[in-house]
């Protein structure tokens, strides 16, 4: 026992004692000196990252004093610490303007839940029965270690992978060297709403393997072809912001907003205009608004740039996309092309995004190469109010970074046998729950001797590891990041743990270091911070000789004024776009290929990113379980939104239960009636169905993923998760659809079908 | 002059995120009810975002409009409050004193408005949720009626600061929880008795209207309606 | 009728000396009723009023519900009676009694109902204005005070209404009486010795009575309809609330009170004293309360619909064609189609039955209409987003049971206490004959009262 544990002992001593005598476990607990300073009643301010998504706004997170359980060394007692009240938006951060959204407001939620696993964690019983057993940190880390090779077996293919969200920060960096040094591939990196395809379109049409950002606040005219910017995609704190302004933040000016696509989303709902477009039929609206514009001689063909140059036949006008021939495919009515077309030529500077479902199709890179093509076209490329890049800050060590293989592949040749793995590590990834069912994710994992996660919650994928190294919070540690677009600025973040862990929980990346020194040999050399913050040091040390947000006359300065603000940010905005690799590709655009015969499987599948749950990993949250989704007005609930005339149709009541089945699966949830929604077309949220995700998600809804085909997008191999067709037949009982809202027209006498 | 706090929504600015409807639940220790008493329409949202359809498919639209107490001036739940539970304060706060509330939910039905709800059970907060509370919110118990204070506890913590630095506060110094999140600035708040205030001039746009406004209420919210596009005014 | 005042004090003073198994049957399963709404109710108090249907937007349902259809029932008594007396309606002298009981229990239980659904009833007291430490008094401009004053002027004044011609009953009862009757009895007639004074006193303090107890009775109902009236709920802010409630309350109150008297005249073989006379003359009050009620109804919905405000009318469509329409259209025949017909052929209303068969539907209609008036308005509320609607749970129907059985039980609690008619009164009414009335000894000693 060492001094400070003897005192806290004593310090507690005759209370304890006096409290055992009571009976009542919770009296026993001991009471713990507080490890910080703390005025009751005042609130303190701490910088910090949202992580509840890739967008990277910053926090200002509100901590007071007060009264937790925690476990120290594996004791458990209470102890008076500063706890985070309330996330707020920090004001100075380039991405969110002091603004963010209900994930970013539930992240409170994270930190506090219930669910959250509190020490290591050793299975116990058999693979995925959920039984483990308590372990000491010591002992996990030497189990980790164990299984874990020196280095490379000779001529062999590395038996480790690691499997993790994607990262855009030093924790990746980290990564990377870990596995470098032991001779393992690079991390296999999964999200089931992944940007491949953009990125990818982006790389060939601006030369940016990278998102883009939209220069909203300065637009005139928005046309987008399914994303959803203002919800879920890309950086939607940011965007918003932008969007606010385009609406009501000049004077006299005003820009118009048209959503392409077959489900009104949240974002759809608030367009001027909102346009039907056939699923995945969204390049060849693109091409054919280009035509117009080319043949009414609106703007140069040369104005295209590189982007233009990889749609074919794009110099000769592109002859295919009349609008008569795009009518024909999109459904959306000549005049209107023209209509549209004109107007964005006729209110620059006009922007157009593409993202969402119009990707997730098997001709996704045509889609969105026919929208970069027309965004050239307009001249809103790299100038305000259009799009642009953020330009990545001056960090050597990020720049760089290596693509893994994806999990479908990793899965492939788990199963076939040809590149087996002995050990994976999983961070942060649930790819169990979230992809389709052919994929046969569970069973690769199966066949995996060996798992280690270091989740904070059991979900789908982390119930399968054999060993849990719960990570800290990210209120409780120390985070940063990288934002890939929202900013015209450089921007590297960084939060301070804002609190002390609640929990026997450490730093996944602290682990690892503290698992390559106990590995010794490369990993122990090529890691040789001892924590991740002297590594973040290190790293944001290098920012001080470029311009930017923070002029210190000493390193220390530096980097306690880095800490202070949440971050560095460059000096002034860069609109700079690179020119495209030269590769032209000569695309088409084209109608998509679907799954499943158009007669027997008659709706298009959508599943699309939840407002409350995104891809399911918020559905933990009860906050977010309760929050109203914005145009279903559902709480703790999963639906499939329906056409209320194809309802009609088919005699389908609001909230009765329908299944759902598809070449590769069938659930059952209930219909919700949705005016915005195509009659061909059904949508379901993703987010629900948790089999396994603690008790808030368990057991609700259905998944909507577990009925996708494994159809990818043709050039990019990325997931086409909107190319599946389903039938739908009545269940003949009712489903559990919890509404918030009752009416769905303001003037109800306009509707007296009640 | 005292103050008169105020809000402005701007419906064309609104995008339906409910970024609002979650900043208030966290600052103001909102219950989550769960999944069998929200189905049985008990869940508590002192900000909610009312949504409806214009047209029909295709040619179809949306309305969002976020909906919280209008803090009304001629308040229809205030009178008919036997306790004086929910009562006007000197800033024109709708104000609602917890603890003098015996729940007879006659308020809530006096007020046209739909933003006040009912503590049907004793919240129930799992271990450790409850160490997010906000400190300067009282918690609510069952038989207790609740709604949106306009954030109160920040009110009062900026007019002590400001009092104690003997300074008037300033125009958008301190905002509520909603208004501090909303990423599109469709929540503007501030002091109407301020004729400089943000929220005073756009409380003057000629988009400007109350809600319900036959009924004589006079809210202190004040509703920009959604502007539509027309070709010649971006010409 | 040809009974000597011996007869009559034998008759009527029967159930007060003999119960039948049948009394006591009767009474067992009335009072486990009872037990079951008081143990709801507890239940209710324990784990907060989640337990009942209602909700966000349905504030109030079953509760507010029972609280004014027990009021209105309560104006079955002490208001009619007090009319009767005022018009020196002779037929009226066998039926007071009964009335002015109604009234007292129905009032009792209606007062419990608000109680019952409060949030924290354990805080009613708040509602009292009480000098108190802290210098809080309730709100005067609520309704909802109005209302505690009110009911409690009202059920004060009932009672005394009730109370002050039973004395001479009392003593009638305690100087025939031995044992510990005689010694309640004593207690409770309060020293009534039937002296000059003491007539003239009694008859002085119900002619007041008679019309203090009118206005009262009617502004009772009035604010009980000024709960919803003040309130700007579509539905509710309508100024013909007031009388259109004290007209309903009339209406179900003579309802009740015929259904009453026909089970009191079965139970307690008082063919000879409820004739069907006096079942005819309320018979003609209730076919005019019946056709007032419609012309009301009639008026209230033709001006909201001519209005056609739509926060009116989503409330107005709900009741006449959407949701509340069954409910609506089924009251409709309960309260005019079914008893207007009955009520106005003579050879039926003179048939005790057929005005039975009259009241039962009234007395469903009438609670069918507050429901109407109550959930429907809330249900529709102005804002389609937040339109709802409600079903009651177990506990809010066990305990509107548990109200109905406990007006029974007081009311059969009632009957083997006082004389269900007021005994000197009907002597009083009996046409003169040579021998006068038997009165109680100090009555006779005293000689005859002025007639009251
Ligand atoms: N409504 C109402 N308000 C009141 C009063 C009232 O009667 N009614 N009474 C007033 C009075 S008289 C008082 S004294 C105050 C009391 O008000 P507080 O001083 O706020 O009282 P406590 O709740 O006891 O909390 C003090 C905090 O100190 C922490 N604590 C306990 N031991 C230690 C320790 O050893 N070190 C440190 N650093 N912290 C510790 C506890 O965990 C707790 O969080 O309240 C005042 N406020
Ligand atoms: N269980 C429990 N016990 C505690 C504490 C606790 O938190 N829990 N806290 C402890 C602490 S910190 C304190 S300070 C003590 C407080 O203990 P007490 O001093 O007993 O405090 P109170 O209970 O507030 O009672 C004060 C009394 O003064 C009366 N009073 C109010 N104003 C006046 C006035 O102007 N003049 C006079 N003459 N009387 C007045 C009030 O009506 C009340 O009866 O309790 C201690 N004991
Ligand atoms: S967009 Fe929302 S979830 Fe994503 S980082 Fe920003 S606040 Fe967090
Ligand atoms: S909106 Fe409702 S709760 Fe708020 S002040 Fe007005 S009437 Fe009262
Ligand atoms: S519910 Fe509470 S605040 Fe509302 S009227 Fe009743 S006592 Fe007043
Ligand atoms: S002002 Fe405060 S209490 Fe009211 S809705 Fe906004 S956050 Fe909630
Ligand atoms: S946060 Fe702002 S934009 Fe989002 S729903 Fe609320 S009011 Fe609308």
């Amino acid at each position: 026992m060492d001094r400070r544990n003897f005192l806290k002992i004593s310090a507690v001593g005759s209370a304890t004692a006096a409290l055992d005598a009571c009976g009542k476990p919770e009296r026993q607990l001991i009471r713990f000196i507080p490890e910080e300073d703390l005025i009751p009643g005042v609130a303190q301010w701490k910088p910090g990252i949202c992580t509840q998504c890739g967008a990277g706004c910053g926090l200002q997170v509100r901590v007071m004093e007060g009264e937790a359980e925690v476990t120290r060394k594996g004791q458990l007692g209470l102890m008076s610490m500063g706890l985070a009240k309330k996330l707020e938006g920090n004001a100075a951060h380039p991405v969110n303007h002091g603004k963010l959204c209900a994930w970013g407001q539930a992240g409170l939620q994270v930190t506090y839940n219930p669910d959250r696993i509190r020490f290591p964690l050793r299975r116990s019983g058999a693979r995925g029965s959920g039984e483990y057993q308590e372990i000491s940190w010591e002992e996990g880390i030497k189990e980790l270690a164990s299984h874990l090779p020196q280095s490379k077996p000779a001529g062999k293919h590395s038996a480790v992978a690691f499997l993790t969200e994607p990262l855009s920060d030093h924790r990746s960096v980290l990564i990377e060297k870990f596995l470098a040094a032991i001779g393992a591939p690079p991390a296999v990196e999964f999200e089931f709403f992944e940007q491949t395809v953009l990125r990818r379109a982006n790389e060939l049409s601006f030369g940016h393997h990278q998102l883009p950002t939209v220069d909203l606040a300065n637009t005139n005219y928005v046309l987008s072809f399914g994303a959803d910017f203002l919800g879920t995609w890309n950086s939607p704190v940011a965007q918003s912001v932008g969007y606010g302004t385009m609406r009501q933040g000049r004077p006299g000016m005003r820009g118009k907003f048209v959503q392409v696509e077959a489900r009104m989303s949240q974002t759809g709902a608030n367009a001027d205009e909102w346009v039907y477009a056939r699923p995945g039929t969204e390049g060849l609206l693109a091409l054919g608004i280009a035509h117009v514009i080319l043949k009414e001689n609106l703007r140069p063909a040369a104005s295209g740039g590189d982007a233009g140059e990889q749609i074919d036949g794009w110099s000769k006008g592109l002859p295919d996309y009349a609008p008569e021939a795009v009518a024909k495919l999109t459904g959306v009515e000549v005049a209107r092309i023209e209509r549209l077309a004109r107007e964005l030529a006729a209110h620059p500077p006009a922007v157009v995004m593409i993202g969402g479902a119009s990707l997730a199709q098997t001709n996704g890179l045509a889609n969105a190469l026919a929208a970069n093509a027309l965004n050239g076209l307009l001249e809103s490329v790299g100038k305000p109010g259009g799009i642009f890049f953020t330009p990545p800050p001056p960090l050597p060590d990020l720049a760089n970074r290596k693509e893994g293989a994806s999990v479908a592949a990793l899965c492939e040749g788990v199963l076939k046998g040809s590149s087996p793995v002995e050990t994976l590590l999983v961070y942060s990834a649930n790819p169990v729950f979230a992809s389709p069912p052919a994929w046969r994710v569970r069973e690769a994992l199966e066949k995996v001797s060996y798992i280690a996660s270091f989740g904070s919650f059991v979900d789908e994928t982390s119930s399968l590891a054999d060993l849990i190294l719960p990570d800290h919070s990210y209120l409780e540690s120390w985070v940063d990041n990288i934002p890939e677009s929202g900013t015209m600025q450089a921007v590297a973040s960084l939060g301070p743990p804002a609190m002390h862990p609640l929990h026997h929980t450490r730093a996944m990346p602290d682990v690892l270091l503290e698992v390559a020194q106990q590995m010794g040999g490369n990993a122990a050399k090529a890691l040789q911070w001892k924590t991740y913050q002297d590594m973040l040091q290190a790293a944001f040390g290098s920012l001080r000789s470029h311009p930017g947000s923070i002029t210190a006359k000493s390193a220390d300065d530096f980097w306690s004024e880095v800490q202070e603000k949440g971050g560095w940010w460059g000096a002034g905005s860069s609109l700079s776009v690179r020119t495209a690799t030269k590769s032209t590709v000569a695309v088409k655009a084209s109608v998509p290929r679907f799954d499943g015969d158009a007669q027997e499987y008659s709706f298009n599948f959508l599943p699309y990113a939840s407002q409350q749950f995104g891809d399911g990993r918020h559905a933990n949250l009860p906050w977010m379980q309760e929050m109203p989704d914005a145009i279903s007005t559902a709480m703790w609930s999963a639906w499939v939104e329906i056409n209320p005339q194809t309802a009609e149709r088919m005699g389908i009541r609001q909230g009765e239960l329908l299944e759902v089945a598809s070449q590769h699966g069938k659930l059952q949830a209930p219909a919700l009636l949705a005016p915005g929604i195509a009659p061909d077309v059904v949508a379901m949220p993703v987010g629900q169905g948790h089999e396994n995700y603690g008790r808030y998600a368990s057991g609700r809804g259905a998944n909507p993923i577990k009925i996708l085909a494994p159809a990818t997008e043709a050039e990019t191999g990325a997931l086409a998760w909107a190319s599946t067709r389903v039938k739908i037949t009545r269940v003949g009982q009712p489903g559990k659809l919890i509404l918030f809202g009752g009416g769905v027209r303001e003037w109800p006498l306009e509707d007296r079908r009640r | 002059m005292g103050h008169r706090w105020g809000m402005v929504i701007d419906e064309d600015r609104c995008t339906g995120c409910e970024a609002c409807v979650a900043a208030c639940h966290a600052e103001n220790n909102i219950a989550t009810v769960g999944d069998d008493e929200a189905s049985r329409g008990r869940a508590l949202h002192w900000i909610r975002v009312e949504r409806y359809y214009e047209g029909d498919f295709p040619d179809i639209r949306v309305k969002y409009r976020p909906v919280l107490c209008q803090q009304c001036s001629d308040a229809p739940c205030e009178p008919v409050c036997p306790t004086y539970a929910s009562y006007q304060n000197d800033e024109g706060l709708n104000a609602q004193v917890y603890n003098r509330c015996i729940g007879t939910r006659y308020c809530a039905n006096a007020c046209p408005y739909m933003v006040r709800f009912f503590n049907f059970y004793n919240p129930v907060w799992d271990k450790p949720l409850d160490l997010q509370f906000n400190p300067d919110v009282s918690l609510r118990s069952v038989g207790i009626m609740e709604k949106c204070t306009f954030c109160i506890q920040r009110i009062k913590a900026a007019e002590i600061k400001a009092k104690a630095e003997k300074r008037p506060l300033k125009d958008g110094e301190f905002n509520p929880a909603c208004v501090q999140s909303c990423p599109a600035g469709a929540l503007i708040f501030g002091d109407l008795n301020d004729p400089d205030s943000r929220v005073s001039r756009l409380s003057k746009s000629s988009r400007g209207t109350t809600f319900l406004e036959e009924l004589g209420t006079h809210p202190k919210v004040v509703y920009l309606k959604r502007d539509t596009w027309h070709d010649e005014q971006n010409a | 009728m040809n009974k000597t005042p011996e007869q009559i004090n034998k008759d009527l003073l029967r159930p007060i000396y003999h119960a039948t198994w049948r009394f006591y049957a009767t009474a067992a399963v009335l009072a486990a009723l009872v037990a079951a709404a008081l143990f709801a109710w507890v239940y209710q108090m324990y784990y907060g009023l989640g337990i009942s249907g209602l909700n966000r937007p349905v504030f109030w349902a079953f509760y507010i519900t029972n609280f004014v259809f027990w009021i209105g029932i309560s104006h079955a008594g002490t208001l009619i009676s007090a009319i009767l007396r005022v018009c020196n309606a002779g037929w009226r002298r066998p039926v007071t009694r009964c009335a002015e009981a109604i009234t007292v229990f129905s009032l009792s239980i209606a007062g419990l109902f608000p109680l019952i659904h409060l949030g924290r009833p354990w805080l009613f007291f708040w509602l009292i204005p009480y000098p108190s430490e802290r210098g809080i008094w309730p709100q005067f401009r609520s309704p909802l005070l109005w209302d505690f004053f009110a009911i409690n002027t009202y059920l004060i004044g009932s009672v005394t209404f009730l109370l002050l011609p039973s004395f001479p009953d009392f003593a009638l009862i305690r100087d025939r009486a031995s044992g510990w009757r005689r010694k309640v009895y004593g207690i409770i007639s309060l020293g009534w010795r039937g002296t000059p004074k003491q007539w003239h006193r009694l008859e002085m303090a119900m002619r007041i009575m008679a019309v203090a107890i009118i206005p009262v009775a009617v502004s009772v109902h009035t604010i009980v309809s000024w709960d919803f009236a003040m309130a700007p709920v579509p539905g509710w802010h309508s100024t013909i609330f007031g009388p259109y409630f004290v007209a309903g309350a009339i209406f179900s109150g003579i309802a009740a009170l015929i259904v009453a008297m026909a089970l009191l005249r079965k139970l307690l073989h008082l063919e000879e004293y409820l004739r069907p006379i006096h079942f005819d003359n309320l018979g003609k009050l209730l076919l005019v309360m019946s056709l007032l009620w419609f012309y009301f109804v009639f008026a209230e919905r033709l001006t909201t619909w001519y209005g056609n405000f739509p926060g009116e009318m989503s409330v107005f469509w709900s009741t006449q064609i959407g949701r509340f329409s069954p409910l609506f259209w089924t009251m409709v025949f309960c309260n005019f189609l079914i008893p207007a017909p009955i009520l106005a052929i003579k050879s039926l209303r003179n048939k005790i039955g057929w005005t039975v068969a009259a009241s039962i539907p009234i007395i469903i209609g009438m609670w069918l209409e507050r429901f109407l008036i109550i959930v429907p308005s809330l249900s529709y509320k102005y804002l389609p987003y937040n339109f709802g609607t409600y079903w009651p749970s177990w506990v809010e129907i066990i305990i509107t049971i548990g109200t109905f059985a406990a007006m029974g039980l007081l009311y059969l609690i009632f009957s083997r206490i006082f004389p269900i008619i007021s005994i000197w009164e009907l002597k009083l009414g009996m046409p003169k004959k040579e021998e006068a009335p038997e009165l109680a000894p100090a009555e006779a000693a005293a000689g005859q009262p002025q007639a009251g």
